[in-house]
């Protein structure tokens, strides 16, 4: 496994619970926040596109699990 | 689990606004004339003012609203691509004005040109817009039960159209058709094949997706438009076979599988997984509260000859259907779908420079709970207005007040996106200030 991944995120947006556009309006936010190699971890039950693309066209790599219970964790860092 | 959004397809935000902030105003105009014609209106369905009414909420209000979400819905969540989605809608939205005006004046002053012209205005918006939405849907890659919905809707919309121009024909002419057994006809197309598939077809995203709900069963979600579907074309086959004799078993069927959809949506609303009431939801409960009602009303009246033969019994189930049903379920989506909208093209607009305000501040949540109660108390006294004609006025006069607060409450979000663009592109946006 690679090392990154061992670390613990140093920011979580859980967004199940939340209505869209929410868990994009949080994320943000946190990003606005994240320390240059920090990472934040975005919780959601869906594939969120609209995110993809902002994070696309802002210098932003992502990487995106989903777990059994459908939810999709996806790990942000600054490219 | 919600299906995916592509709102790089998304149209540009004025092509679905200037349909969502047409609608109120047909609403005003239904109460209005309510209030100005009073109890007699809804002495029975066939009264010139009830049928004006009646299409003031359905081509006025309910159709300028569908006509909006379909361009915004087809390739934001279809994957549908819409041919010049500004151009069509430059065109369809101003035709079908119009045609309403002239459709309602004609039921009212009862003018054969009248009838010809709005069949005209219909027939080109809602043929330009069945043909750009039909290729776009028939196109899509995308798959599963909201598109089979949304076809199903659209061939439903244009039989409509076609039973509706054939009646204002037979109208203007003085025809010896079976006009009443058409009008029925007519009705339940586009109620239940139009805009039920269609608000079912919506349905199956945007609750689990806004309101946090498990997804509809699959059974429910696919068989529901073609059981829908199935029973209207029997319904037309015994027409022409035999008028409106034998069709009663249609109607029921219908509303019992119409019924099915309103108890599992409530069902589903009961177990999201957050539960916190928003102004949607309990619009949303209300239009399948509605649609159960009918239903049940309808059983009744099948045991009690007596009341189904009075003629207020189906402005009952009219009342019901109409603003009971789908005006609500369109009030609650559009304060959802307008912030929503707003919100994304906003953040399209400005990257991650500024964030945009949020979808609270869009439309203060307290106007619009003030307003659902408005709304609330509008449809009950309408309902009792049915049966004491004396509450007619005092009735439509509340639900043109409450149109008009939604008009209001949406032109507060479009004044939200305006001031938030316009800082934008000066250059001075910062942080939720």
């Amino acid at each position: 496994m690679p090392d990154d991944l061992l670390k613990p995120p140093q920011l979580v947006v859980d967004g199940r619970e939340m209505q869209p556009p929410e868990p994009l309006e949080k994320t943000l936010e946190g990003l606005d926040q994240l320390q240059a190699g920090a990472e934040l971890l975005l919780l959601v039950y869906c594939h969120p596109v609209p995110l993809f693309n902002i994070l696309r066209n802002n210098g932003y790599v992502w990487r995106e699990d989903v777990l059994e219970d459908g939810t999709h964790e996806i790990r942000i860092r600054r490219a | 689990m919600h299906p995916e959004l592509s709102f790089e397809q998304a149209p540009p935000i004025d092509v679905p606004f200037r349909f969502f902030l047409t609608a109120p105003l047909f609403g005003i105009a239904a109460g209005v004339l309510l209030a100005l014609a009073g109890g007699d209106m809804l002495a029975s369905r066939w009264t010139p003012a009830a049928l004006a009414g009646t299409h003031l909420l359905v081509v006025g209000f309910m159709l300028q609203a569908m006509c909006g979400a379909l361009l915004q819905f087809v390739p934001v969540a279809a994957g549908g691509n819409i041919w010049r989605p500004r151009l069509v809608a430059t065109i369809v939205h101003p035709l079908l004005i119009v045609a309403t005006i002239l459709l309602a004046t004609a039921f009212l002053s009862q003018r054969p040109m009248l009838f010809i012209g709005a069949a005209h205005g219909f027939a080109l918006a809602l043929g330009l817009l069945g043909i750009v939405v039909g290729v776009a849907l028939w196109h899509t890659p995308a798959r599963g039960p909201t598109i089979v919905a949304l076809r199903i809707a659209l061939v439903a919309l244009v039989v409509t159209l076609a039973l509706g121009i054939a009646l204002a024909t037979g109208i203007a002419r003085n025809a010896e058709w079976p006009l009443l057994a058409l009008t029925d006809l007519h009705a339940a197309w586009g109620l239940g094949g139009w805009a039920l598939v269609l608000l079912a077809g919506v349905s199956y995203f945007v609750v689990p997706m806004f309101q946090l709900t498990p997804a509809y069963p699959a059974w429910l979600a696919r068989g529901l438009p073609l059981a829908l579907l199935g029973l209207l074309v029997a319904w037309s086959v015994q027409f022409a076979i035999a008028e409106n004799s034998g069709t009663q078993g249609f109607f029921v069927g219908g509303l019992g599988v119409s019924s099915l959809f309103a108890a599992t949506t409530l069902h589903l609303q009961h177990r999201r997984r957050r539960k916190v009431g928003d102004t949607t939801l309990l619009f949303f409960r209300t239009a399948m509260l509605a649609l159960l009602v009918i239903f049940v009303s309808v059983l009744a009246f099948l045991a009690l000859p007596d009341l189904r033969l009075d003629p207020r019994a189906a402005v009952w189930l009219g009342m019901l259907a109409l603003v009971g049903v789908f005006v609500s379920a369109i009030n609650g989506m559009l304060y959802k779908i307008v912030p929503f909208l707003n919100w994304l093209h906003l953040q399209k607009l400005c990257g991650l420079q500024a964030l945009p305000p949020t979808m609270h501040q869009m439309i203060p949540e307290r106007s619009m709970r003030r307003q659902f109660q408005l709304h609330l108390a509008a449809l009950i006294l309408l309902l009792a207005a049915v049966w004491l004609p004396v509450l007619a006025r005092p009735a439509g006069l509340l639900f043109a007040v409450s149109c008009a607060w939604l008009g209001w409450n949406l032109l507060g979000a479009v004044n939200v996106y305006l001031r938030f663009r316009n800082r934008i592109r000066a250059g001075v946006a910062d942080h939720r200030s």
